[in-house]
């Protein structure tokens, strides 16, 4: 009987696990074999050159402006999407019509890809009928407005913004199916001793929040890590490479200027960093269910 | 099944195998995905296979930015098309570095390709010594204008000399218009100002050796050509924010008399004819002006050529496919239908618009040389393409930008 029930469980799981194999573990390992050679992606030959491309990342001012850009992108991932998508749970949590209305217009973002987000956000951004310009223009301050993606000092930030966009709205719906969960009479028990409003949120469903914003902050980290695609719509990395991230910095190595070696040696360092997020995410999520036992 | 039965069927299948085999495949992969130029290479394709009812052609083609990755993966993987578009220059160079090519040496002398590709095209076809991409078509880069706006700026004729220039865009601009375009939004449009301020300046041979790396990029010559470049940028010539346009929006401010004129390429005419332009009333060419009259004149632009792979299975028939489309009528089917200059000096001059004939004249008086991305290695293009891209937004520290250059090229070429 245990017998077969463990050939069922091997029948079952070993196509899932050798496609896996294929398709995760394979190329990972391969990208961790190929940092360590200088393959052009293409050619037959290629040599082996120990750490040279990790070297080479500490000299190259690109890496720096990379890795301070993907810096940047997680500070922001954690503290806008966190913060606004918290105030917008509080404030739309409840079941009345107009609060149901509004989750589901600050929800539709997220039923966008982000390449459709970063199409959006370029004409919002477009310096001659951009939204933004022709609001400035508008109330009378034409000297506010700029080619905001054309700009090395905005080129980020701007990205960033539109990628943002979509992530409040996530962290809203988990926020609001968090605060759900927050057993009712805990708030009233708090409302009775006497709590006012911010008394209550500061001191009772914020640290009951705990395991809703684990979550929400592990996903915006982990999906500012991998961001892409709404760089690769709207500003490529420019101008001049200074909105450029690890992803879109790997990716110009790798298939613009054919440099696979040193591309996969950026690949294991955001690996890396990624692993380390992950890593910490589970032992927080771990201690957060906790909370209810 | 009786014995009999089985041979009878074995042998009705091997007729059916040879019947099928009879008629030989073609598989060919382009970067002409979109509906003008798929459209016309169907239609070369079809003159191929009337011309050959043997022969069928399997076009796998991607779209245009898909191909660049997808060539590379099927050559890599040896599993290639028989034949495929190329950019000649550095892109071609890089495969035929990695032994990835067939040499079409052979091909060219035993066809007599000497006597319908001018000499000047031919270079872009030579890689190690050896022929390893058949030309095209060809684009060439100058500037292309607004008639109407030069006109009522009081430019009636068109600046040969940079005097001339600067005083034609001095008047544009003080007739309240732009005088020049660019849109450097994804970086290469900027790459011909640096070409032809070079070339213009220190001459082709200088900016030849610079591509190859024999040369420094923060050398006094390069110094010249972009402080010849920055005194256009700082006397307010150009639009403001290139960097925030792509070139078709550029087109567009020439094109809506917002600016005067662009340095771009050929293909520029198909864009506008493809809104409706019409040559000569709404659009004209002139040449970059000499800067250094000492320096021999040299032009710039690309060519678009066919490379077959070194383990095409059906080499014959890409041979045969490449002789078609060098043909006079699949040429000017494709010179027309594409906006472009026919790499064969066979066609019929009258197929061209008269602003594309004196593209055509242009190329044939002065010799040819491919824009900056297709002359210098991709690592090192990445490095230029971005410094100027930096410079259109400030070009007051351009020595800076040279240098940080410098720094790249001495990596790329390993000095």
């Amino acid at each position: 009987m245990v017998k077969t029930r463990y050939r069922w469980i091997v029948l079952f799981l070993t196509p899932p696990l050798l496609i896996y194999l294929f398709f995760v573990v394979f190329p990972l390992l391969s990208s961790f074999y190929y940092s360590f050679t200088d393959w052009n992606g293409f050619a037959v030959d290629y040599n082996q050159i120990g750490f040279a491309n990790f070297e080479k990342l500490f000299r190259d001012p690109l890496f720096g402006k990379a890795l301070t850009n993907t810096v940047l992108w997680t500070v922001a991932a954690i503290v806008i999407p966190t913060g606004i998508g918290l105030t917008l749970a509080l404030a739309l949590h409840g079941r009345n019509f107009i609060g149901n209305l509004y989750k589901s217009l600050f929800y539709l973002p997220i039923s966008l890809a982000l390449a459709v987000i970063g199409q959006i956000w370029l004409w919002i951004y477009q310096p001659d009928w951009g939204l933004i310009n022709t609001f400035v223009r508008a109330i009378g301050h034409p000297e506010w407005s700029t080619a905001w993606l054309a700009k090395p000092q905005y080129a980020l930030l701007g990205v960033i913004i539109a990628w943002a966009w979509q992530q409040i709205a996530l962290s809203m719906v988990i926020f609001l199916a968090g605060l759900t969960a927050i057993p009712q009479e805990l708030i009233e028990a708090a409302e009775i001793d006497g709590a006012n409003y911010w008394q209550r949120v500061r001191h009772v469903i914020i640290p009951l929040l705990a395991p809703a914003s684990v979550v929400v902050i592990a996903l915006a980290v982990i999906n500012s890590l991998k961001s892409f695609d709404v760089l690769y719509v709207m500003t490529k990395g420019g101008p001049f490479h200074s909105s450029d991230n690890l992803a879109m910095f790997m990716y110009n190595e790798s298939f613009q200027k054919y440099n696979m070696g040193y591309g996969s040696a950026i690949a294991v360092v955001l690996f890396m960093i990624t692993l380390a997020v992950i890593v910490v995410y589970f032992r927080q999520s771990a201690n957060a269910e906790h909370l209810y036992d | 099944m009786s014995i009999k039965k089985l041979l009878l069927v074995l042998a009705l299948l091997l007729v059916g195998v040879t019947v099928v085999a009879a008629q030989q495949e073609v598989s060919i992969v382009h970067y002409y995905s979109s509906d003008l130029g798929s459209a016309t290479m169907a239609k070369l394709f079809d003159g191929f296979t009337a011309a050959n009812p043997d022969m069928k052609v399997v076009d796998n083609s991607a779209g245009h930015e898909d191909f660049k990755t997808q060539i590379l993966v099927t050559i890599a993987g040896n599993n290639p098309p028989d034949l495929f578009s190329y950019w000649a220059g550095a892109r071609t160079q890089f495969i035929v570095e990695a032994d990835r090519l067939m040499p079409l040496t052979d091909f060219w002398s035993d066809n007599d390709l000497d006597s319908i590709i001018p000499a000047g095209v031919k270079p872009a076809s030579i890689y190690n010594g050896d022929v390893y991409n058949i030309p095209m078509n060809v684009h060439i880069v100058g500037f292309f204008y607004n008639p109407k706006v030069m006109a009522a700026a009081g430019v009636t004729s068109m600046p040969t000399t940079w005097d001339e220039f600067l005083a034609a865009c001095e008047a544009i601009k003080a007739s309240g218009v732009a005088p020049i375009a660019l849109g450097s939004m994804n970086r290469w449009p900027a790459q011909y100002w640096l070409d032809y301020t070079v070339s213009r300046t220190a001459g082709p041979e200088f900016r030849q050796q610079l591509m190859a790396g024999e040369v420094a990029y923060n050398s006094p010559e390069v110094a010249t050509a972009l402080e010849a470049w920055k005194q256009l940028v700082d006397a307010g010539y150009f639009v403001a924010d290139a960097n925030a346009y792509d070139w078709t929006d550029a087109a567009d401010q020439v094109a809506n008399g917002e600016a005067a004129m662009t340095l771009m390429g050929t293909w520029i005419t198909g864009y506008w004819d493809g809104n409706g332009l019409k040559p000569i009333d709404d659009y004209d060419f002139f040449p970059f002006p000499a800067i250094n009259p000492d320096v021999p004149m040299v032009v710039h632009g690309s060519v678009d050529g066919w490379a077959v792979p070194a383990s095409a299975a059906n080499p014959d028939g890409a041979k045969a496919l490449i002789m078609h489309m060098l043909s006079p009528d699949a040429q000017a089917t494709w010179a027309v239908g594409q906006g472009a200059l026919a790499a064969v000096s066979n066609v019929d001059p009258s197929i061209y618009s008269p602003v594309m004939k004196k593209a055509a004249d242009y190329l044939g008086s002065v010799a040819f040389l491919s824009g900056y991305d297709l002359s210098t290695t991709p690592p090192m293009a990445d490095a230029g393409l971005n410094m100027f891209a930096q410079f259109m937004n400030d070009p007051s520290g351009y020595m800076a930008y040279l240098d940080e250059v410098e720094v790249v090229a001495v990596d790329v070429f390993k000095k």
